[in-house]
């Protein structure tokens, strides 16, 4: 497929590699650990399932103008785009590759720094830990955020979420410890997926099956009212490529600012949240978006992307 | 409950293989598969490793790929497939998007 | 098995202190609110005379406002609350040099993070990552992180309260220690694979089955401590060995990635790190193009 028609292609539907190709600036990319390679789970054979070449998730390096953009973009066709022992030793292989690039732009580039800085992009499209691999998919996020906490104040870490299988488990912390999260309305993002909340608790609680209520709770306009989501783009690959290139023409302090995690300061902002939550009790989203001013919540779901930019209210940070 | 790994041999067309070294192509979904061709100068012969879950359509396979190796009028290749209970149908399709790609095509 | 510690993190906290030493919500300089999160408990205690911040669960608590936490689960308030604790911990030490900071000590048992629809509305995975970034910060500006395992070690809750220490130690199962991401009954159920097939596989494999040895020998758990008597003990070396690594500056031989190294060692994780060499490998022939 043509660059040009990767731009305008549905980041909702494309394949993890056309994202990281369609990313990062026109033939820079260059995929590591790639099917060639053959990496495959040594795991799932054993229990009879089936593997594939690059497991699951597509790593590697691209430009997006001078930046360095080391990528990670999963494949949600693959086993739910879960994290199993390769899958998630080539995540941290990425964030290895950044902190050495930086240290190399740091060097060559002292006072230059803002142009040359790497960044991490991961394209999450995940439940989280793979079941077949559990034990070593839980051992490969714990390295993941030890190495999240090594890139603050070096590399930003830009998380993009849009893909079918949303960004939930042990990832969904993950794309929260990163600096900016970019999604569509399409995407989702969370810790415990609906199905699990339904199960554990009940279908009083929340049912699973009702699509309008997992996006009400989980979907990039709630994140992005709640601030969780710091970017609210369209469904194509194009929005989320000009989305990225806009962030890293800015100050790497400006994106450092996005977090909503990873500070004192931070968390004390989240647990007057907390309090919220537990002094509203709302029973759904739609509450708390009304809370925060939006005095027609049920018009928001439909809306067009640019009319709820234009009109949404969100909810107002603490910390600047 | 072990993976079922297959291989196959056929005559092909000396010379008609892929312009780069290697190519890649689709994903191993539920009900689908994902292909690696490399292209390998043998007298035309293509070789092909199947890797799947499903156990007993040795026969299938190799029908579906004769064919597909003799309309497309290939050769000098390998071709390693990663199966996920792909249909014939979808199979010979894939072969065909991956060797079109593979010839810089557009799919 | 009288001396079962599941579901006894408060009596685990006082085997582990030296006598009547915890003082449950003073942490460095700060008092923390008790009304909050009350599944967490964290304090300050001395351990062989050393003065730590302990964090443990709670299992008989339950959080009157999040109905979902109870039974040891950790949800948005103990995280937050624990990490708290971290950051004031930090804070107490901050001109102190690597290795003489105060320790960190976790208790871990608890059955997983909250999954309600409050929790996702207002975002449970925050709090949770929250906790997990205090505890890198912590262990990478020099003070020793120990967690012990003295019951329920369970999937994203193990991850968020016990996975970003230095060491991991535990109970061995006898004790009922449970280290897991699913029981295989549940694993069985998602995958579809027959459980009589997984319970036989299971016990070659250490990679998807549930237990304290299997997580040992894919390197995450350091050491397998024989009784409840021997912990204080072992919690003292450990601490005694990170203080000794940090104050070299050797950050890597303690935490996440050693335990990387060690999963490789113990012949539990091969594939890791040849992926991570492969990448390095294929990154050095085209870093020309990337880095300038």
């Amino acid at each position: 497929m043509r660059y040009s028609e990767l731009q305008r292609k549905s980041f909702l539907e494309a394949t993890a590699r056309e994202r990281a190709i369609g990313l990062t600036d026109e033939g820079s990319f260059t995929e590591l650990a790639g099917p060639r390679d053959r990496m495959m789970s040594p795991h799932l054979p054993i229990l009879g399932e089936a593997v594939s070449f690059d497991d699951g998730v597509v790593t590697g390096v691209g430009l997006v103008g001078e930046h360095p953009v080391f990528v990670i973009s999963q494949e949600g066709k693959f086993i739910g785009g879960a994290v199993g022992e390769v899958h998630g030793a080539k995540m941290a292989g990425i964030f290895r590759l950044a902190l050495t690039a930086y240290d190399h732009a740091a060097q060559e580039h002292p006072h230059d720094l803002e142009r040359y800085r790497p960044a991490v992009v991961v394209s999450f499209e995940t439940g989280g830990v793979r079941l077949h691999e559990a034990n070593a998919g839980l051992l490969a996020h714990a390295e993941i955020m030890d190495l999240i906490q090594d890139t603050k104040g070096k590399v930003p870490v830009i998380s993009l979420i849009g893909s079918k299988v949303g960004c939930f488990g042990g990832m969904g912390f993950v794309a929260a410890a990163t600096d900016v999260i970019l999604m569509s309305p399409q995407g989702r993002l969370g810790l415990t997926g609906p199905e699990v909340i339904e199960q554990e608790i009940g279908k009083e609680e929340f049912d699973a099956s009702d699509k309008s209520l997992i996006s009400r709770t989980t979907g990039g306009k709630h994140k992005y009212i709640m601030c969780d989501c710091n970017e609210l783009v369209e469904d194509r690959i194009g929005a989320f490529r000009d989305a990225l290139c806009g962030l890293l023409n800015r100050p790497y302090s400006s994106l450092c600012r996005c977090r909503r995690i990873g500070s004192y300061e931070l968390v004390r902002e989240q647990m007057a949240l907390v309090r919220l939550a537990a002094q509203l009790n709302p029973s759904d989203s739609k509450d708390i978006w009304r809370y925060y001013g939006n005095a027609e919540p049920d018009l928001i779901p439909e809306m067009e992307v640019k009319e709820f930019l234009k009109t949404a209210h969100r909810r107002p940070r603490e910390v600047e | 409950m072990a993976l079922v790994h297959l291989k196959f041999s056929f005559d092909g067309i000396p010379g008609a293989s892929i312009p780069r070294e290697w190519s890649h192509s689709g994903v191993v979904g539920s009900g689908d598969m994902e292909v690696l061709l490399t292209r390998r100068e043998q007298n035309g012969r293509v070789n092909v490793t199947v890797c799947t879950p499903v156990s007993g359509f040795d026969r299938v396979w190799e029908l579906v790929l004769r064919r597909f190796v003799a309309e497309s009028g290939c050769g000098d290749l390998e071709l390693e497939i990663n199966d996920n209970n792909a249909t014939p149908f979808v199979v010979g399709l894939r072969l065909r998007q991956a060797l079109l790609e593979a010839r810089g095509g557009e799919i | 098995m009288e001396m079962q510690m599941i579901g006894r993190g408060r009596d685990a906290v006082a085997m582990l202190a030296d006598e009547g030493s915890f003082q449950e919500n003073h942490v460095g300089n700060a008092v923390m609110d008790a009304e909050f999160g009350p599944g967490a408990v964290v304090g300050t205690a001395r351990i062989g005379g050393v003065a730590v911040t302990m964090i443990a669960n709670d299992a008989e608590a339950v959080n009157p406002r999040f109905p979902v936490v109870y039974f040891g689960v950790i949800g948005m308030e103990e995280a937050y609350k624990m990490a708290s604790a971290v950051y004031e911990t930090i804070e107490a030490d901050r001109e102190k040099r690597p290795g003489e900071k105060r320790p960190l000590v976790l208790v871990v048992d608890t059955p997983g993070n909250a999954p309600g629809k409050v929790e996702e509305i207002f975002g449970m995975n925050k709090a949770t990552g929250a906790y997990q970034l205090a505890l890198a910060e912590a262990r990478k500006c020099g003070h020793a992180v120990v967690a012990i395992v003295i019951g329920r070690a369970i999937s994203g809750a193990f991850l968020c309260h016990g996975l970003q220490a230095d060491r991991i130690l535990a109970l061995p199962k006898e004790y009922g220690t449970v280290i897991h991401v699913m029981p295989l009954s549940s694993i069985s159920r998602i995958t579809k694979m027959d459980i009589e097939r997984l319970e036989e596989l299971s016990q070659k494999s250490p990679v998807f089955a549930s237990g304290v040895d299997f997580f040992h020998r894919l390197g995450g758990v350091e050491e397998i401590v024989s009784a409840p008597e021997k912990m204080a003990e072992a919690v003292s070396r450990h601490i005694a060995e990170i203080r000794c690594h940090k104050a070299k500056g050797e950050f890597e031989k303690t935490g996440p990635w050693s335990r990387g190294i060690l999963g490789a060692e113990r012949q539990g994780r091969t594939a890791r790190p040849a992926v991570l060499a492969r990448m390095q490998q294929e990154f050095s022939q085209v870093s020309g193009r990337y880095l300038r």
